[in-house]
């Protein structure tokens, strides 16, 4: 064999080897750091939120990883951390390494601390809106901004009157369109009652009853005649019936559209309310003006949450695709191929978590990408003074069925600006309690806040605020605040009820001062939306009213023709038989 | 600038080198894997070590990678298709399910939608190229090779100290 068809280059062996030799003392170097890296990127990548890790240590004959110094920015507030760690040490399963699963036997975290503050905004996707985490947080975000909080119109206690446009109220065109329906229904009914041809049936039957009393019992061709008449008065009577029973459903479609105009004055009656800027005086609504926005923030992050998990530890045992890793080149995604009977593509076996202060801890047990494989839920267990949490993630079934509750006291929220009144309210240290359950798409929560300790505090800025200084009688005296909301339904449109103790108190003094200057506003605000729906609707009313009752009578009156046409022949025929029936 | 000298010093220096047009062409091909694939992945690590323990040109395999990286870039949205369409493949769900969960397979990361789709168009175009390479190398060097050679621009450029480099691993 000649020099130039060689196939191997021999001498290549060994700088090859000193390639391979270079590589592997570079990884022992910077193993810990490329970890480390790669760690606060996936981290990152998966939470929505900066992960930042100070050290990291990769043991890999031990099949250990200790990690110091672990934070983890919080998705929803800027300035906020999800939870810090001083030190993570986990025991790796090595074997399914090697099919690029990570498998931790056992994670025993401490240190842990919650809603620490940080310097610089940790929010990742808020940003670009990228990736399972982007993708989930705006969806959250959007699921949550669909909640109609009323707004507490109080802060110039005006009581101000917009001009109220006919073509924004609902029952003039609801009117236009049962008009012509009705209209519509006559055109079809008489086009119906014509074809039905009753005309010369009727003549005839006149004519053959005539014949009939002349005849004598003999008379067999009359007979025959007289019975074939009776026979087609029977036919005609029943494609009677069927035109009956069509205008007896136009017309309950007719009587539903009168309904429907009834409704729909309601709706404009409340949007013309709406445009009169009244200050509510139901109780629940000055309670989800007051606490909704702030109450729907807790199940908006339970949810994202939620809907993560349910992203990255999906059920079943489908090929699965997930954003592919960052780099210069396009990204792609990642397509796991979950097997039975074989390992997860990530699995945390057990996890033992302290908090400080040293007293609080908590166990976190199956945490997996696939938790079919795994075959049991994902648990997690917290305990402490004034602290009782739990969490359970069941994906093992094709619904997958998320729970959550927490009881925290003790806990110190910010103080905050009651929406629309010119006062801030500072809960001071409070009990809370979070309920959380998405079954499917079925969701039901619920959030409650009580304080004994509340403060408020008013905004100078208003001083002269007359229903300013309603609010500020009616809640100042107020130490004991006692919040809670609820969600209940469908998650796609799930019904928020926000109900707390200063709803009655403030309802009830604006109700003594405002209602009857409340009162005469809505019954002037009605008046207009009547002066401007009646002109349509009653028109509307009379036409659908003499389209019902003059398609009845016309039926009606055609059926007692029949009727009468079919007795008259049957009877004689009787009297001319004398009861003996012929073949 | 020093990158782009370089490129051409490597073009010119694999086309005049004593390799065959099939051992430069090879190493192209081998290259343009490198060059088409992202890079960090187990694959190449083997495409390399091929590419330098097998008896084909060097410099055309880094020549191949530097030119096919820019192509690479831009078909990485076809290559997205490609391997999207492959792993999600009704027929193939059994043979990609066996790949994952067998040991060692998937830290090539066959199961990312780019990976997988640019390792498969380098390997169809594979042939194309190399018969392609190997004949115009051979034209190239019948017919106006020599008169490069002479002219004063080439050895201006070979001239250069970074074709030094590249002798050390000419074929």
């Amino acid at each position: 064999m000649s020099d130039g068809i060689k196939v191997f280059r021999w001498r290549a062996v060994g700088p090859l080897l000193v390639l391979f030799v270079v590589a592997c003392v570079l990884w022992w170097l910077f193993a810990d750091t490329i970890a480390r890296h790669e760690s606060q990127n996936v981290g990152t990548q998966l939470l929505g939120a900066k992960v930042e890790i100070q050290y990291l240590h990769l043991d890999l004959a031990h099949g250990d990883v200790t990690i110091r110094g672990l934070t983890i920015a919080s998705p929803h507030e800027a300035f906020k951390n999800l939870l810090q760690a001083d030190e993570l040490v986990a025991d790796l399963d090595m074997l399914p390494l090697t099919e690029k699963k990570l498998v931790i036997d056992r994670i025993v975290a401490s240190g842990l601390r919650f809603g620490t503050p940080r310097e610089t905004d940790g929010r990742v996707p808020a940003e670009s809106g990228q990736g399972i985490a982007g993708s989930v947080l705006a969806e959250t975000r959007e699921w949550a901004s669909r909640f109609q909080i009323p707004a507490l119109q109080l802060a110039t206690g005006k009581i101000g009157v917009d001009s109220l446009d006919p073509r924004r109220l609902s029952t003039i065109p609801a009117a236009d369109a049962l008009g012509a329906r009705a209209d519509s229904s006559r055109r079809a009914w008489q086009t119906a009652f014509d074809t039905l041809r009753l005309g010369p049936t009727l003549d005839s039957a006149s004519a053959t009853l005539e014949q009939l009393r002349r005849a004598r019992a003999t008379d067999l061709a009359t007979i025959n005649t007289a019975r074939q008449t009776i026979d087609r008065l029977k036919r005609a009577r029943d494609r009677v019936t069927t035109l009956e029973r069509n205008v007896k459903t136009g017309t309950s479609q007719l009587q539903a559209g009168l309904a429907g105009l009834d409704s729909a004055r309601q709706r404009d009656y409340a949007f013309a309310r709406s445009l009169l800027k009244l200050p509510s005086l139901d109780a629940p609504a000055i309670g989800a003006a007051v606490f909704g926005p702030g109450a729907i923030k807790p199940f908006q992050q339970a949810l994202y949450y939620t809907q993560l998990a349910r992203r990255y530890m999906p059920p079943g045992l489908l090929p699965r695709a997930a954003t592919g890793p960052s780099r210069v080149r396009r990204a792609g995604e990642n397509v796991r191929f979950p097997k039975e009977r074989a390992l997860p593509a990530f699995l945390l076996r057990s996890a033992e978590l302290s908090f400080l202060p040293q007293r609080y801890a908590g166990r976190l047990t199956g945490l997996t990408s696939d938790p079919a494989l795994y075959g049991r839920p994902t648990a997690f267990a917290a305990t402490g003074p004034q602290l009782a949490a739990g969490a359970m993630l069941n994906h093992t079934r094709s619904i997958p069925l998320d729970t959550a509750g927490a009881t925290v006291g003790g806990v110190q929220f910010p103080a905050f600006d009651v929406p629309g009144v010119p006062l801030r309210l500072d809960p001071g240290a409070a009990t809370t309690h979070l309920g959380f359950s998405l079954n499917g798409d079925t969701i039901h929560a619920r959030f409650a806040i009580r304080s004994s300790n509340v403060r408020w505090t008013r905004d100078s800025g208003f001083a002269n605020s007359a229903i300013g200084n309603l609010v500020w009688r009616a809640v100042s005296g107020i130490s004991n605040l006692d919040v809670e909301t609820r969600l209940s339904g469908a998650l796609e449109h799930p019904a928020l009820a926000v109900r707390s103790n200063l709803d009655q108190a403030i309802a009830a003094r604006l109700r003594a001062e405002l209602g009857a200057q409340v009162d005469a506003a809505e019954k002037q605000m009605r008046a207009r939306v009547d002066a401007l729906v009646n002109a349509k609707v009653g028109p509307v009313r009379a036409r659908v009213t003499e389209v019902q009752s003059q398609a009845q009578a016309q039926v009606a009156k055609q059926r007692a023709r029949i009727d009468e046409l079919q007795k008259g022949l049957e009877q004689r025929l009787r009297q001319l038989l004398g009861g003996v029936r012929l073949p | 600038m020093f990158t782009l000298i370089k490129l051409i010093q490597s073009l010119f220096g694999a086309l005049h080198s004593e390799g065959t047009p099939g051992q430069l062409a090879a190493g192209i091909v081998l290259g343009s894997f490198l060059g088409l694939t992202p890079l960090i992945n187990l694959h190449n690590a083997i495409i390399f070590a091929a590419l330098v323990l097998l008896n084909v040109s060097f410099a055309g395999g880094m020549l191949g990678w530097a030119l096919f990286v820019p192509i690479g870039f831009l078909l990485d949205p076809l290559f997205d298709w490609i391997g999207h369409q492959l792993l999600f493949a009704e027929q193939l769900r059994g043979v990609w399910t066996t790949l994952y969960n067998t040991p060692v397979v998937p830290l090539t990361n066959f199961n990312n939608t780019v990976v997988l789709g640019s390792l498969v168009f380098a390997l169809v175009f594979a042939l194309p190229l190399f018969f392609a390479l190997r004949w115009a190398v051979a034209r190239y060097r019948v017919t106006i090779g020599e008169r490069v050679r002479q002219s004063k621009w080439y050895r201006t450029i070979m001239a250069s100290k970074a074709y030094n480099v590249y002798k050390l691993f000419k074929p």
